[in-house]
């Protein structure tokens, strides 16, 4: 039923991958030492703060990411949310996690935190009339500033999925969508080998990349 | 002066990226998480690898001198944890003397001279590299020089957990007062074993990482063989026949004799041998003298690598009598200076340790006889699904990936096979410089019960081990890269285990299996599948049932009316409202409530009509599915905690009517699992609603039934982004 109806409103959809422009993926992980004489003042200081929370095993686990991002939103008395749930940093740490150890490391926190950090500053810009929220008449140029210039039916969907009973979508979820809406676009560049527009998964493939999301 | 500085104005720094066939970020292309990991690969144009070729031809085209961006001449790439007292300098061999060489007069044991980093291990096994042309050029490309095409740049080729990696270097050594600071050439204008080092070093991060290690580890770099270790006095008794096997499948060999004390100097033995120096041996000779008595010869070919002639008391010309024929004598003879015949006896008293390094087919020319049949399986354990530990934690030991072996053949003349496994740990070195430090690993072989037999898929199970003794088993637990063992065992279906010896120690590993004839080795895996809606059992279920059934569904209606209001829809903020009461009134179900992310996640999942809201007959279905999924996970909370161990997560997967394969299990335990490994009720729940929902999508897409579905981005985007 769902899925004959999603189908029957593809026949008008164009296909067209080009026009999404997710975040290069995460560089490769360095020795230590390379990234201590190679970084800037910022980038230590940062590296302190990240050894400081991740603790000895120097990897941020997703209960860890949700003590960070929540302590961090509430500084922000504009950012209107009920806070990060541990099911949400889980997906978080999962499509953000490259070397499959169900962590993240010191690269990947880098760039999933340069990543909130320029969706925030969007949030805050798209947020029209100062809500705290971005609404559902907020939301296309507030994705299409981020990169996904969506259409209509994923748009519906998107609300549907992240926002409220009035179609608001408050920071934490605004936050855990791109994320997630970042991953599957760059998975699906990668997976499509030839550039055609059209990917083809087994089952297997398909479970791995939508289990572990 | 003028030369120096002509170079010294090309060197021009850099900013383009090079080929990262190497490191931390290198995968080999099979890897079996490829699904995963492809989704953060880099997939631009402009980012794709160059190869050494490429790369060498641009640089000369250019007459520009390589600099390698991702091993630079810093101190980042000689030490992580210590600092060098000396400031050394990184120069071009061209800067260093006036006529460089990559190799001069052939390749040769002289051409390694240790320098001041504590790698003897690396350069004995360099050494002996040198004894094999066909395997030495394919580390060292031989078609490498600092005159023709140079540019600066160079490539050696190492074999990295069952892949052949090459690597790709700049020209610039770290120097002191002019002089190379690290492994040298007996003559100092040649640098192909200095250039190799560093090319070693790289591959694991830095020359640091390599001080310290053990010579069978770099000869399997080299050669993608599997290597054995022996203690002669502690040796089988058949130790003989392994050497004459072994170099009928042309293994390498190498002995030594252990130093008494710790010394710089080289001692020598009373028969003249030189103590903790490397010999080779070479061959392996046996038969009947030729005067006809009964006594049987059996002789070692020895090499010594520094080509000093052999001492008396240790020589055999026994080999004479071994001749019959004029060819025999030839191929006897031995061939160079510093090799030599020794009695097994006298060879079993002066030597204490031999090395044998298994080569695989790959490794071996095309008209050798007789190879080693080798399967190669490559596996995880993961924390809280697949690293179970040893035989010493029954709870999880059964939750190691298991590995089939088939053994359909005795040996020649023998009632059983022979078997080398080797568990080889990875990447350890390489994370050293953060601190990681190998793991305790071993593995144990079980014969496979009659009822199993034939049945490839099935896994043995916690019971199995706890009434069964192993077959056969890795001496002990050790901390080394790779553990490997040879057994004789008749021929039936086994399962390996390979295991850390603690639970819950996470590294990727290599499993190999060398045997002599026929056999068959695979993991032990199942096919995804998940059972299709039993419609007819339903009905007969209900059936009997009827009148009781209609009165049950009217008192759901009238609660569903009541949460849903009067829109008869449920939405995510009534669905964690009916949730967590629910699972309040249930003491034994603990959990910290179900999150509005998940609730909101199951309707996605559930929603047939596009709404965002579950309608009657949704809610019902994931009513329905609660309440059966519930009685699951009450039967494997065993300890009443009310939660589930991540372990016994496959089992109650499979009891929910879910069959996965091993990589699935392990990635579902690393994302519903918390910090101690446990999944309380709502994560339980969210998976399993999760697992079901894109079983159904797949189905859906499926439509030819092929396996495979095909999606455009918009379509791949609804189903991943509305779950």
């Amino acid at each position: 039923m769902f899925m004959t109806k999603i189908i029957k409103g593809l026949v008008d959809v164009v296909s067209n991958i080009d026009q999404f422009v997710p975040s290069d993926p995460p560089p490769p992980k360095r020795p230590l030492a390379y990234a201590s004489h190679n970084e800037t003042d910022e980038e230590r200081q940062f590296r302190k703060v990240f050894q400081q929370l991740a603790g000895d095993d120097m990897e941020v686990s997703p209960k860890e990411l949700m003590t960070i991002l929540n302590k961090i939103i509430s500084k922000h008395g504009d950012l209107k949310t009920d806070g990060f749930s541990i099911e949400s940093c889980r997906s978080m740490v999962a499509v953000m996690d490259s070397d499959s150890t169900g962590k993240l490391g010191f690269e990947e926190f880098n760039y999933l935190w340069n990543n909130i950090k320029r969706w925030q500053a969007i949030y805050k810009k798209y947020d029209a009339d100062q809500s705290g929220v971005i609404g559902s008449d907020e939301l296309p140029g507030a994705f299409k500033a981020a990169g996904f210039p969506l259409n209509d039916q994923l748009f519906q969907l998107i609300v549907r999925r992240y926002s409220d009973e009035m179609g608001n979508m408050d920071f934490d979820n605004y936050i855990g969508c791109l994320v997630r809406l970042d991953a599957m676009c760059r998975a699906f560049k990668t997976l499509d080998k030839d550039n055609n527009g059209t990917i083809k998964v087994d089952i297997q493939e398909w479970l791995q990349l939508t289990m572990y999301s | 002066m003028a030369e120096e500085q002509k170079f010294s104005e090309t060197s021009v720094q850099l900013t383009e990226a090079a080929p990262q066939t190497v490191g931390s970020g290198f995968t080999a292309p099979g890897n079996i998480y490829s699904a995963i990991l492809s989704r953060n690969e880099a997939v631009k144009d402009a980012r794709r690898l160059k190869d050494f070729q490429e790369l060498r031809d641009k640089y000369v085209r250019k007459k520009v001198l390589f600099e390698d961006p991702l091993f630079p001449a810093q101190d980042s790439s000689l030490f992580y944890s210590e600092k060098f007292p000396l400031k050394l300098e990184w120069k071009r061999p061209m800067e260093i003397c006036k006529n460089p060489q990559f190799i001069l007069g052939g390749a040769n044991r002289t051409d390694i001279c240790q320098g001041d980093l504590g790698d003897c291990w690396l350069l004995a096994a360099i050494a002996c590299l040198t004894l094999n042309d066909v395997i030495l050029k394919r580390v060292v490309p031989h078609d490498q020089s600092f005159t023709e095409n140079y540019a600066g740049i160079f490539h050696f080729q190492f074999w990295r957990y069952g892949e052949w990696v090459d690597v790709v270097i700049d020209d610039r050594l770290p120097t002191y007062k002019n002089k190379l600071v690290f492994t040298r050439s007996g003559q100092n204008n040649e640098f192909w074993s200095a250039l190799m080092e560093k090319a070693y070093a790289k591959l694991h991060g830095s020359y640091e990482a390599l001080k310290g290690g053990n010579s069978l580890e770099a000869m399997e770099d080299f050669t993608g063989g599997v290597t054995e270790f022996y203690e002669i006095t502690e040796a089988p008794k058949e130790l003989y026949n392994i050497m004459r096997k072994a170099l009928k499948r042309g293994s390498l060999m190498g002995c030594a004799i252990d130093t008494l004390v710790p010394t710089a100097q080289r001692t020598k033995t009373a028969s003249g041998l030189v103590r903790g120096h490397a010999y080779s041996v070479t061959g392996v000779e046996q038969g009947k003298r030729k005067d006809g008595k009964d006594l049987m010869i059996r002789l070692v070919r020895v090499r010594d690598p520094w080509g000093v002639a052999p001492p008396p008391a240790c020589k055999s010309n026994d080999w004479v009598e071994l001749a019959k024929t004029e060819q025999d004598k030839q191929r006897l003879q031995p061939g160079e200076q510093g090799e030599f015949w020794m009695c097994f006896e006298e060879f079993q008293k002066n030597f204490t340790k031999l090395e044998i390094c298994n080569l695989t087919p790959d490794t071996l020319e095309d008209d050798q006889m007789f190879k080693w049949n080798v399967t190669v399986h490559e596996g995880r354990w993961v924390k809280g699904c697949s690293a179970g530990g040893c035989r010493n934690f029954p709870d999880t030991y059964w939750t190691n990936p298991q590995f089939r072996l088939v053994l359909l053949e005795a040996d020649a003349k023998e009632k059983t096979c022979t078997v080398v496994v080797a568990l080889m740990q990875k990447g350890r070195r390489v994370e050293r410089c953060s601190g990681a430090t190998l793991h305790n690993i071993g593995f144990a072989i079980y014969e496979v019960p009659k009822e199993m037999k034939g049945n490839q898929q099935q896994q043995l199970s916690k019971d199995f081990f706890l009434y069964n003794a192993s077959t056969a088993r890795s001496k002990s637990y050790v901390n080394i890269r790779e553990v490997t063992e040879r057994f004789c065992l008749k021929p039936g279906e086994y399962v390996i285990i390979p295991s850390t010896f603690d639970p819950h120690k996470e590294s990727e590993f290599l499993l190999r299996v060398f045997s002599e004839n026929r056999s068959t080795s695979k993991v032990i895996d199942a096919e995804i599948e998940a059972e299709p809606m039993q419609v007819d059992n339903v009905k007969k279920k209900i059936k009997p049932f009827e009148e009781e059934e209609t009165e049950e569904e009217k008192q759901f209606r009238a609660i569903f009316q009541q949460i849903a209001g009067d829109d008869m829809e449920i939405n995510a903020n009534e669905l964690r409202t009916v949730l967590n009461r629910v699972v309040a009134k249930h003491k034994e179900l603990k959990t910290e409530g179900f999150s509005l992310e998940s609730c909101r996640s199951m309707i996605a999942l559930l929603d047939t009509d596009g709404t965002g809201h579950l309608n009657l007959q949704e809610f019902k279905h994931l009513w329905n599915k609660i309440k059966q999924w519930k009685l699951v996970f009450t039967r494997f909370d065993t300890d009443k905690s009310s939660t589930i161990s991540s372990f016994e997560m496959r089992n109650a997967l499979t009891e929910a009517g879910f069959q996965l394969n091993n990589q699935l299990y392990d990635i579902i335990c690393m994302r519903y699992a918390n910090e101690h490994m446990e999944l309380d009720f709502d994560s339980y729940i969210s998976c399993l609603v999760r697992l079901e929902g894109m079983f159904r999508a797949f189905r859906a897409f499926d439509k030819d039934g092929d396996g495979l579905i095909k999606l455009n981005v918009f379509e791949w985007l609804q189903l991943t982004m509305y779950a």
